[in-house]
């Protein structure tokens, strides 16, 4: 009688350690998973800022050539100050795509201004401006690469069980609106 | 396939090759205790150190005999191709989530690439002249994935080891070659005790197998090698989101024919492609999967 109950006692702890384990495991891997997402938020975060503080440089050294493109140069402006005042992820995303679309337009222009196009100070910019431009592209996918992580964990047995627990939530990509996938329209 | 499927189907047939070279080192191992009527655990005592210390010198020594061997040298911000290399190494760690990588640069008219480092936080990217003047932007981001794949799945790390393992068998063949050579096996306790005839097979086996693991052991070693080239096409390809892109580099590095590689022939199983020759057919003994396949292969995708 006593051999059996130590039987079943040990069965009992036994379980209780492997469920314990499971949990820990699962804590552990939401809590890092999370963090990752909000790495790489501060990721993009970095990149828009960085973009951001170029433009101030290029308007500078676009201004004496192009005279004539006020509503060009005015829309990257706006794009800027957007960006800086924008409050959610999604909202950043979406002024940066404003942004994209007003440089693209700015360099598109830029093509028939030979003197601004041969201007080094310009050539960097554009480079390091494109360069940007990329980098937040692919922090994005990261972005969604880790929420894609985060949220497989969370929605699929047993992890969601464990997620209720700790009161997490499935989170939210980041989307890219339709209108910058335009091509911008130019006129001379 | 989906390009997540693809690279969890490598990764998991990559485990399984690495768990069969260390069991081939241990079956080795035991077979030399069998033979000398030794306990396996004299046996291992013996062999374990070999192979650690083994490893241990390739480990601390693999950077800066690779950098050397190339003739590499850290890329110039100043030089415009240079310049977008660097931003393409870093819009790929980027991509992976991983610290950027120093950025070096072989001189060659070879188009081709490399990775190397013990660890993601160390890690080197050199590419050749040749490769950021022949490459365009989508094509040298196709390449600098692929790299890229290789330091995320640490595989300098795992070639590193595969190869201690490889020494460390050639080097126990070599001890029972001369054992055999020498008779000393006869002085051992197995044989006196129980001399039937399944014992005697047993024996005529364990030296068998004792003289084919070196053989074996390099195959392995060539199939891991290939086994990485095309995990790192498809992790790559992942990170791009462009598959077509490194299909385009590899089909220029196809036409480009081999123009006076520098580095040695260890450094050569770490390049995008073989910079000795271009395997065209599916060889046991080459390190890397012909290029038409892997092409093919990133099509697919």
């Amino acid at each position: 009688m006593d051999l059996i109950l130590l039987i079943l006692i040990i069965i009992l702890v036994f379980i209780v350690v492997f469920f314990l384990l499971i949990y820990w495991g699962f804590y552990n891997r939401i809590i890092r998973y999370e963090n990752r997402i909000d790495n790489s938020w501060a990721q993009i975060d970095v990149q828009l800022k960085r973009r951001a503080d170029l433009i101030p440089n290029l308007m500078e050294t676009v201004k004496g050539y192009m005279k004539h493109e006020r509503e060009t140069l005015e829309n990257v402006t706006k794009a800027r100050s957007a960006i800086m005042t924008a409050k959610t992820p999604q909202d950043s995303i979406n002024a940066d795509n404003m942004l994209t679309g007003a440089l693209k337009t700015l360099f598109a222009v830029a093509e028939s201004y030979p003197d601004l196009k041969a201007n080094q100070n310009f050539l960097n910019l554009q480079d390091e401006l494109t360069h940007t431009e990329d980098k937040i592209a692919y922090s994005r996918q990261h972005y969604n690469d880790s929420v894609l992580a985060f949220n497989n964990t969370v929605e699929t047995f047993p992890g969601n069980i464990f997620a209720r627990w700790m009161g997490k939530k499935e989170k939210q990509m980041l989307q890219i609106p339709e209108a910058s996938r335009e091509v911008p329209k130019v006129s001379f | 396939m989906l390009i997540e499927e693809h690279i969890r189907k490598n990764k998991r047939d990559t485990a399984v090759i690495c768990i069969f070279m260390l069991l081939l080192l241990f079956a080795v191992i035991f077979a030399i205790g069998y033979i000398l009527g030794a306990p396996p655990i004299f046996a291992t005592a013996i062999g374990l150190p070999i192979a650690v210390t083994y490893i241990l010198i390739t480990y601390s020594f693999s950077v800066q005999s690779v950098i050397s061997a190339a003739g590499a040298r850290p890329a110039n911000p100043q030089n415009r191709d240079e310049k977008i290399l660097i931003y393409k190494v870093e819009e790929m760690a980027i991509a992976s989530g991983l610290p950027t990588p120093t950025v070096y640069v072989q001189d060659s008219k070879d188009i081709n690439a490399f990775a190397t480092g013990k660890k993601p936080e160390e890690a080197i990217i050199c590419a050749t002249t040749g490769a950021i003047q022949q490459l365009n932007k989508e094509e040298l981001e196709g390449v600098i994935g692929h790299e890229m794949s290789h330091i995320k799945n640490r595989d300098i790390l795992v070639m590193t080891v595969t190869v201690g393992v490889v020494g460390a068998i050639a080097l126990i063949a070599e001890i029972v070659f001369r054992m055999l050579f020498w008779g000393s096996i006869s002085g051992g306790g197995r044989g006196g005790k129980k001399s039937g005839g399944g014992n005697a097979i047993v024996l005529i086996l364990a030296i068998v197998f004792i003289i084919l693991a070196p053989i074996f052991s390099r195959l392995t070693y060539f199939a891991i090698s290939r086994r990485r080239e095309y995990l790192a096409d498809a992790d790559g390809a992942y990170l791009t989101r462009n598959p077509e892109g490194l299909a385009r580099a590899l089909e220029k590095i196809k036409e480009d024919i081999p123009d006076d590689p520098k580095g040695s022939k260890t450094v050569a199983p770490l390049y995008i492609a073989n910079p000795f020759k271009r395997a065209l057919r599916n060889s046991i003994w080459s390190t890397h999967p012909p290029l038409d396949e892997r092409i093919k292969r990133l099509r697919s995708m």
